[in-house]
């Protein structure tokens, strides 16, 4: 009879003998502390660092805390840079391109992978190729396309469609859908298909409910990749008043013209809302990540 | 019987349709109909995303590519041949801008690939604390980048970071980090990107791997053990093989990123560095559309861009295909 | 005293954007449509224009002061509208890249000197030559000619001037007083600057007294001024030939090499870029670098926390201690291709009203002593003759700061020498000249000068070459 219980590099056997105990506390203890501090530490003096002041905050030696709180600058970067605003924009533009993502690429990855179109191979080629070109290479003639789009010739520079449309050209959403769905047995769309129902019926029923891992992904990367967009959000969305930007370009905006500790109280802020986002949905993240590690 | 046909894959489905009962119908005229309105009904689920992909990648990608053969000026564009080209290529940076990529790239992988997969395997085996610990390694992930990297470039100032002052408090030598002046590889100035980037990036690559980690049969470690394997000939022999995968997936996808790097060294020391040693190619391309007076212009970081392109597609297209041939 | 904080060169403190805007040539010609920044002439009688930068949010002061001169502007324009941009695109010079790229720039948008070829190149600046008189500028006349050249192409005007800096040797007067120098006559030729930096570097305790730029283009940019006031020249006056491989070049790098290796007098850690000599400024760690009046009043002691009492000026060293020139640079406002004549004409009279009118807008010296913004350093120097005259009284009148301190930077009335063609590119190409000289000990200057010149020289040949 094998070993039927699951076990790792290192079997539980090994580790219920005194040494291995012994060793493992150790290393235990090790991880957390070392991890604890390499990934922690830094939060605490971004947190910390926003409450000095102007000249403390690039004192030389560094303090380790701050010697005089000055809570105001928190409330004044909160103020002065619209973080309020900024927030709300970003995740606007955020779950906007996330729904639109969700629409349009999953139905072309169902498309592709279920529906087999003449020349699907073509378009998935060439939607997959687009995973090649850097972003930056397009920045211009895509400003140019955003800014007097062909045929209708409407501009969006300033509103939130240049951020979501764009969003829906991503190869990687296509990649990882297009590979999901195929993955699906096919007896199960087979047998709907059989009794008579339409794709659309058959992608609502039977495939979304079944991908709710790899949507799980998506939806992830598909925020954060908005949340951390940078040059892109500049461009399209700069320079209004109400602010129109996101909350990362606003940071830096502001770190041009600001004394050091407001800059990183303002980052502080910025934190924040990914923080309790995160506490919030953890198992949901750490769930879709590791679908997306073992189907992917 | 015609939808379940069409849903079976490519190739066989060819062999399928000859032979069998449903093989005489196809040949019929009359089938024509209900295949084309599944095409219908097919393009009507691609037709956002293509439109979406037109619009916003393949025309630009078109326009792009006829950017870098031309020129303007005075308000004119006109044809300039291979004028942009022979442009960026002599221009010396642009040298300097692959090198510093290919520095960046390789540093990243020791840091950024090597150094995700071993710490999952560590969480892996540790039977306490699994969940605090994957929070943390994913939180900086959750940070807007700005943030974590105007932290970092705080840290890193040479005067008053809090790096030179934990170097200085053990008695070593300072250093100036991001603001190294050396060119020789490993650069500092790169190390120090690196460990930014890293840092923020890494959750996400070790959850993934801890997830095809724990996907690992017990029995293979067992039956290794049995052979007389130690910890590093258990990774080497089990580990490793069975999450092939995986890994040769998340590396194709960070050398792709890797050389695309532009935002770290941006907002930590603007980009260029001292002695342009953080210059990536990127970066180059961002300074000939925005950054540079009228010595360069948009149509050469067209032209810059191309190249990019077509050294990443090469790689790409030889990386799909030395790992093909293995999987098969 | 100008509004926006704005580094001279795109200096930012961590973004290596460039200051002397990409105006990105555009592959596409003006779209001829306007469609976006609100530029509409819609009836014959009302003009809404727009693109005028303004202070953002995040410095209050500013903008208020701004908001208040727009709203008594309209009220006694009510037949006009103004739109303001506050920051992003005003800070950001990759923002109006694109927009020139599209056409979608602002109906007036904001440059720094030297970018009106590119403007021209991209199709997207008017011709305001029969726009401007002394009837619609009534200053026009007495504005110097130094601030119209970059403006006007030929015969032909295209934009107006609004700001202009020259450069000269910022002191720390805590420091030389403490070091038992006189901060009322600052060094003026390199040898006294030896002197008197070796004299604060034996302050010890991490002080120097002397600092400079080697990255981010700030060495080259910071060289060029040098080389300007030895009476060099980075280029030929064309522009296609690069000239700073001379005896005054040799001389501000040893000069440089001298301070750093003979006398000690820099710190070992070179490589430096905008920022970081300000922040050593306010912190009482370095006693003179070369800047223009604005690092004190934007950078020094609003970001950076130091004490406006501390510091002074002086002009430019140079070998003889008569500076020959100076780099210089300024803003401008021009104009886009596919203005109507009535938004021409109403931006020339916000930008007149706002910008070059004595007393008012920027130049509102009252308000700003009132709003406790400092006042009194001699910047924009735009003016000549009677205009000039009751330009320095009003400051005399208002200043908060101490203007003896400035005394010997105002009355050496450095000649401004503008900044070469390419200018970004030249710099980056002396950045590492720089390094090398601050940081090698066995420096070999000519060979470092012969090496930039070759590659200057390959950047202006592509440039002329289209």
């Amino acid at each position: 009879m094998a070993d039927s219980y699951a076990r790792s590099l290192i079997s539980g056997v090994q580790l219920n003998r005194a040494r291995g105990k012994i060793i493992y506390r150790i290393v235990l203890t090790l991880v957390i502390v070392i991890f604890t501090l390499v990934f922690i530490g830094p939060l605490y003096f971004l947190f910390t660092d926003g409450l000095k002041s102007t000249q403390e905050a690039i004192a030389a030696p560094p303090t380790l805390y701050p010697h005089a709180l000055h809570p105001g600058s928190y409330s004044r970067a909160w103020g002065e840079f619209s973080l309020g605003r900024l927030l709300l924009n970003t995740l606007y533009y955020a779950f906007g391109a996330l729904a639109f993502q969700l629409v349009f690429d999953v139905a072309a990855a169902y498309s592709l992978s279920r529906l087999r179109p003449a020349l699907g191979n073509v378009i998935l080629a060439l939607m997959v190729a687009t995973l090649m070109i850097p972003a930056m290479v397009l920045i211009v003639p895509l400003y140019i396309t955003v800014a007097h789009l062909p045929i209708v010739n409407i501009s969006l520079i300033g509103s939130p469609a240049a951020i979501w449309l764009p969003s829906v050209a991503n190869g990687f959403n296509i990649f990882l859908l297009k590979r999901f769905f195929d993955s699906i047995p096919k007896e199960l769309t087979d047998a709907a298909a059989i009794d008579g129902a339409s794709p659309m019926r058959i992608l609502r029923s039977i495939v979304i409910p079944i991908s709710r891992p790899i949507l799980a992904v998506v939806s992830i990367f598909s925020l954060v990749a908005v949340w951390k967009d940078f040059l892109w959000p500049l461009l399209v969305e700069g320079g209004f008043n109400p602010p129109r930007e996101t909350l990362n370009v606003g940071i830096w905006t502001a770190s041009q013209t600001a004394p050091e500790n407001m800059v990183l109280a303002a980052s502080a802020i910025a934190a924040v809302p990914t923080i309790i986002f995160f506490l919030i949905f953890q198992r949901n993240i750490l769930a879709g990540l590791t679908a997306g590690g073992i189907r992917g | 019987m015609a939808d379940l046909v069409t849903l079976q894959p490519p190739g066989p489905r060819l062999a399928r349709r000859r032979a069998g009962a449903g093989g005489a119908r196809r040949s019929s005229p009359r089938s024509l109909t209900p295949r084309l309105r599944r095409n219908l009904s097919a393009y009507g689920f691609l037709i956002g995303g293509v439109v979406c992909f037109a619009l916003f990648s393949w025309y630009p990608m078109v326009r792009e590519f006829i950017m870098s053969f031309q020129k303007t000026q005075l308000g004119v564009t006109s044809w300039a041949g291979l004028a942009n080209y022979r442009r960026i290529f002599n221009d010396p940076t642009f040298w300097t801008a692959w090198r510093n990529t290919l520095e960046f790239t390789l540093l990243a992988l020791l840091f950024g690939f090597a150094v995700p997969f071993f710490v999952a395997i560590l969480l892996n085996e540790l039977r306490h604390a699994k969940g605090y610990l994957r929070c943390l390694v994913y939180l900086p992930v959750m940070l807007p980048p700005a943030s974590a990297l105007l932290l970092f470039s705080y840290f890193y100032d040479p005067s008053y970071g809090l790096f030179n002052d934990i170097l200085h408090t053990l008695h070593l030598p300072t250093s100036q980090w991001v603001l190294s002046p050396g060119t020789r590889w490993p650069t500092m100035a790169m190390i120090s990107v690196v460990i930014a980037a890293t840092w923020m990036n890494m959750g996400g690559a070790t959850l993934i791997y801890l997830a095809a980690l724990q996907n690992i049969p017990g029995e293979l470690y067992e039956a290794a053990e049995i052979d007389g394997a130690g910890l590093f000939r258990k990774i080497r022999y089990v580990t490793i093989p069975q999450t092939r995968l995986v890994l040769s997936m998340l590396l194709l996808l960070q050398i792709i990123a890797t050389m695309q790097m532009f935002v770290e060294a941006f907002i930590l020391d603007g980009g260029q560095g001292v002695n342009n040693n953080t210059e990536s190619v990127v970066y180059l391309i961002y300074q000939y559309a925005f950054a540079m007076s009228s010595a360069s212009n948009f149509n050469s970081a067209a032209a810059l861009g191309v190249v990019l392109l077509v050294v990443l597609a090469t790689f790409s297209g030889g990386y799909v295909w030395l790992t093909r041939t293995r999987d098969r | 005293m100008h509004r926006r904080l704005h580094g001279r060169a795109g200096y930012r403190k961590v973004a290596g954007v460039t200051v002397t805007a990409a105006l990105g040539l555009a592959a596409v010609a003006a779209c001829s449509s306007s469609t976006t920044s609100g530029s509409s002439a819609s009836t014959t009688s009302h003009v809404t224009v727009g693109g005028f930068c303004a202070p953002p949010s995040s410095s209050p002061v500013p903008y208020k002061e701004w908001n208040e001169d727009v709203a008594a502007f309209e009220k006694a324009n009510p037949n006009i509208t103004i739109q303001s941009i506050y920051s992003a695109q005003c800070d950001v010079p990759a923002t109006l890249t694109a927009q020139l790229a599209a056409g979608t720039e602002p109906d007036v948008y904001e440059t720094y000197f030297g970018d009106l070829n590119q403007a021209l190149d991209a199709g997207q600046a008017a011709d305001i030559t029969q726009y401007v008189n002394s009837k619609t500028v009534p200053v026009w006349n007495d504005i110097v000619p130094s601030a119209i050249a970059p403006v006007t192409a030929g015969k032909t005007l295209y934009g107006i001037p609004i700001f202009n800096y020259t450069q000269g040797l910022v002191i720390n007067r805590k420091l030389f007083t403490e070091a038992g120098l006189n901060p009322n006559t600052p060094p003026t030729t390199w040898a006294q600057v030896e002197t008197d930096a070796a004299a604060i570097t034996k302050l010890g305790n991490g002080i120097y007294g002397y600092g400079d730029y080697s990255a981010g283009n700030n060495g080259g940019w910071h060289f060029t001024s040098e080389l300007d006031a030895n009476g060099g020249a980075m280029t030929n006056a064309a522009g296609t030939t690069a000239s700073f491989d001379t005896t005054q070049g040799m001389q501000v790098l040893e000069a440089l090499h001298t301070l750093r290796f003979t006398d000690k007098a820099m710190s070992a850690s070179q490589g430096l870029a905008w920022g970081t000599l300000q922040k050593q400024m306010a912190a009482g760690k370095l006693g003179m670098y070369i800047a223009a009046p604005d690092d004190i009043y934007d950078v020094i002691v609003p970001i950076d926390g130091g004490n406006i009492n501390d510091f002074g000026m002086g002009p430019l060293p140079s070998v003889s201690g008569t500076p020959a020139g100076t780099l210089s640079g300024g803003d401008a406002y021009l104009f886009a291709k596919r203005d109507t004549p009535a938004q021409i004409e109403a931006g020339i009279k916000w930008i007149n009203f706002e910008d070059l009118t004595l007393g008012q807008g920027q130049f509102n010296f009252a308000r700003l002593k009132a709003d406790g913004i400092p006042v009194g350093f001699y910047e924009p120097q735009l003016f000549q003759g009677a205009t000039n005259t009751a330009y320095t009284a009003l400051l005399d009148k208002y200043t908060t700061i101490n203007e003896s301190y400035y005394s010997t930077f105002v009355n050496a009335n450095e000649k401004p020498d503008g900044q070469p063609a390419d200018d970004q590119a030249l710099y980056k190409s002396l950045d590492p000249v720089m390094l090398s000289v601050l940081t090698n000990p066995n420096a070999n200057i000519p060979q470092l000068l012969a090496g930039a010149t070759t590659a200057v020289n390959q950047i202006l040949a592509n440039s002329s070459g289209g």
